[in-house]
């Protein structure tokens, strides 16, 4: 009797050790599938590379807080992309959920989806740590993970993100062009930053102090944190213009509109603004940029999830991918605004402006993603 | 007279019932519908998903057995989440230092809850919600930036099955043990709960200053007129709340193989475990109620949740549906007030 189970549990084990193979991507050396979409992050980014599968596949997105507007943005995305004729056929099923700012809870869901046999799950990870089991778990049971917007301090998965030290860069360097323009080689600039403690707050500061320092001119940048929420920016934005009084340029990073607002509010002249890509915004700069308010605006775009999800298909489908993928810089300036095109003036003001991606083929518009229907998620 | 008995427990612990039959129901059909349902990968994940708010539920019953809230649980949980992710690696021995003093960590700052309740004179809710962010201030000193260094074969052995435990250490025969085969599928996590159950709850329970607390939750003057030793009693009583939400910290540590001085998740981990105390039968108002219905609680807070993720439901709406079940499962807690023969009982 003894010896009969010490057999079968033998067998057990091994079964379960077999099945336990580590499996996961191979890394591979590039170029990847469709370098104008999925352009590596550097020269040394690696190459990761599934086994290929028959589609179609079945895909899911785990967010993790849900509630501002961004975020609605971005899971409308997904069902409206998910839809879409260039991958509709390859999806067999798609589901989102949302699991609040709960690190257990999300890491559960990804889990729950590895064991429900999904072929691919999208993320926006609640920490940049702790993912350790899942990835373990997902490369075991071959299962494609892509965290995109806050990505992982990891190079074990495909990420998507876009370069906010670059975004910085650019702000700053259309300030300074602007201010050339104006004959202006030193002078006062608002910095608007976002979410304390968070790393897209850091880069994209890092970037705008870097290309000021560089510049050679005099420049002095009073900081406040405007936590990329229009109330609050345009609370702090008022409060500078109290104490400092006049400012020769402004760089935020989000919550832009109210920025725009207060400086308007507290009849501060109209200068060169550098922010993110609130309709709102984009909207005030077509309005006024005749009056001084000559702007650029690049966004963080909800369409990413867009981006991500076309890549784990790709990834999917065997394609060599880089490790982790740089979306380009969805720029606009004072001069390429067009109503209808790059911002709406019959959609609100909250609604994030950049959405398409024509090198990856994503092109859903503004209009689109607002029809979205809350119907189904099929 | 045996039965007699059986249907006292039942009259008594009613909400308790309740909650065990719904978190059966509730989880049996999640099994059923699931494509992977009764497998011991489901129960894993089930479990970890589980155990850290399993953990600080208990820890807010003790506060709720004794009439007031405990707003600091979800700090305390994270604040011990952050210094066990400094301490958790080295040797064994280190590792299980490490563990010692997280858990001594929380104890400690329970300790200090209970000790300004009771010599501060001040409510516990308002009480709490200060040291509560003293907590997550603390816990932002540990760690400004999330991340760590656990011991990786500890997160792994202690987040799966009994067989993966064995494994990962080499014991009875790499998990192959004849005998260990019946225990083999167990998730880890779930022995850690009805351990801390057990070995923690159940004793504090039965001992005087157990009972003494369940007497100050029903009517704190009659149980000072009996002579029962209030102050030591509510004192223990938070140390303990202390001590189990550092359990919850100490295993999302081990989960996550890092720490987070996260706000909001702080903030949502207290909110849920009062939640999951109400679901698992103890009374807001004190005196009713156990930590093992709070566990119970707490995993019918988790399941409602699994549901999302197997069912078609619009992601927007999720939130919204969430909130419906809760309120109506919470209702089932209040059907006794349906059945009271006397209209002063309702104030019980």
């Amino acid at each position: 009797m003894n010896i009969l189970l010490k057999y079968s549990s033998a067998l057990a084990g091994l079964a379960l050790s077999a099945q336990m193979a580590v499996a996961g991507p191979e890394i591979v050396s590039g170029p990847g599938a469709d370098p104008e979409c999925f352009a590596p992050w550097s020269t040394d980014t690696k190459y990761l590379q599934w086994e290929a599968r028959e589609g179609p596949y079945r895909i899911a997105v785990v967010n993790g807080f849900v509630g501002n507007t961004w975020r609605i943005q971005m899971i409308k995305t997904a069902k409206a992309y998910a839809q879409d004729s260039a991958i509709k056929d390859k999806i067999a099923e798609f589901k989102v959920v949302s699991t609040g700012t709960d690190a257990p809870a999300q890491l559960g869901a990804i889990e729950d989806f590895i064991n429900q046999g999904f072929d691919a799950i999208i993320t926006i990870a609640v920490s940049p740590d702790g993912f350790d089991r899942v990835i373990r778990l997902a490369d075991r049971n071959d299962v494609v993970l892509v965290p995109f917007d806050n990505v992982l301090d990891t190079d074990k998965v495909m990420q998507v993100n876009e370069d906010q030290l670059a975004m910085g860069k650019t702000w700053a360097e259309f300030l300074l062009k602007e201010l050339k323009a104006q004959g202006k080689t030193s002078g006062k600039i608002l910095e608007v930053r976002g979410l304390p403690g968070n790393s897209v707050d850091r880069d994209r500061s890092t970037g705008i102090h870097e290309v000021f320092d560089a510049s050679g001119g005099d420049w002095e940048i009073v900081q406040v944190v405007g936590n990329w929420d229009d109330g609050t920016a345009q609370k702090v934005t008022a409060d500078a213009i109290a104490v400092h009084g006049k400012f020769d340029a402004i760089a935020v990073q989000g919550g832009t509109t109210g920025v725009v607002q207060a400086m308007m509010d507290a009849g501060h002249p109209l200068v060169p603004i550098a922010g993110e890509s609130e309709n709102g915004f984009r909207k005030l700069v077509a309005k006024h940029a005749g009056e001084g308010l000559k702007g650029i605006s690049i966004g963080q775009s909800p369409g990413l999830v867009a981006i991500s999800m076309k890549a784990a298909i790709s990834a999917l489908e065997g394609h060599p991918m880089p490790q982790l993928i740089s979306v380009p810089l969805p720029v606009a300036d004072y001069t390429e605004l067009e109503d209808g095109k790059n911002y709406w003036s019959d959609l609100p003001d909250n609604f994030f402006t950049v959405n398409e991606f024509p090198p990856c083929g994503v092109n859903i518009s503004g209009p689109a993603i607002m029809a979205e229907s809350e119907a189904d998620v099929k | 007279m045996r039965q007699a008995g059986w249907k006292r427990w039942l009259m008594q612990n009613t909400g308790f019932a309740v909650a065990l039959l719904l978190l059966a129901v509730l989880y049996f059909a999640y099994n059923l519908i699931h494509p992977r349902g009764f497998s011991s990968a489901v129960a894993i994940q089930n479990a970890n998903e589980t155990v850290a708010i399993a953990f600080v539920a208990m820890a807010q019953t003790l506060p709720v057995l004794l009439g007031g809230l405990d707003l600091s649980v979800g700090a305390v949980m994270t604040l011990t989440n952050c210094i066990a992710s400094e301490l958790l690696n080295g040797s064994p021995l280190q590792i299980l230092l490490g563990m010692v003093v997280t858990l001594l960590a929380g104890a400690a700052f329970g300790l200090a809850n209970g000790l300004i309740v009771v010599y501060g004179r001040i409510q516990p809710i308002i009480a709490t919600l200060a040291t509560g962010a003293v907590a997550i201030g603390l816990a932002l000193l540990v760690r400004p930036k999330p991340g760590g260094d656990v011991d990786e074969d500890l997160s792994w052995a202690l987040t799966n099955a009994v067989f993966d435990f064995a494994e990962t250490y080499g014991l009875a025969d790499s998990g192959n043990a004849w005998w260990l085969r019946p225990f083999a599928d167990i998730p880890v996590p779930l022995i850690l709960l009805a351990g801390v159950a057990c070995l923690v709850w159940l004793p504090f329970r039965r001992s005087v200053t157990g009972r003494t607390v369940y007497a100050i939750g029903s009517a704190e003057g009659a149980a000072f007129m009996t002579g029962l030793p209030i102050a030591r009693a509510k004192i223990t009583a938070f140390t303990l709340g202390g001590f189990l939400a550092a359990c919850g910290g100490l295993y999302l540590a081990i989960q996550t193989s890092s720490g987070n001085a996260d706000i909001q998740q702080a903030g949502a981990y207290t909110l849920n475990s009062i939640a999951a105390v109400v679901l698992g039968g103890t009374s807001l108002l004190g005196g009713v109620g156990s930590a093992i219905g709070s566990i119970i609680g707490a995993m019918i807070l988790r399941v409602i949740s699994f549901y999302f993720r197997i069912l078609d439901i619009d992601p927007l709406l999720q939130p919204l549906i969430e909130g419906l079940i809760l309120l109506i499962a919470v209702s089932f807690g209040a059907i006794r007030t349906l059945r009271v023969k006397n209209q002063l009982d309702l104030f019980r």
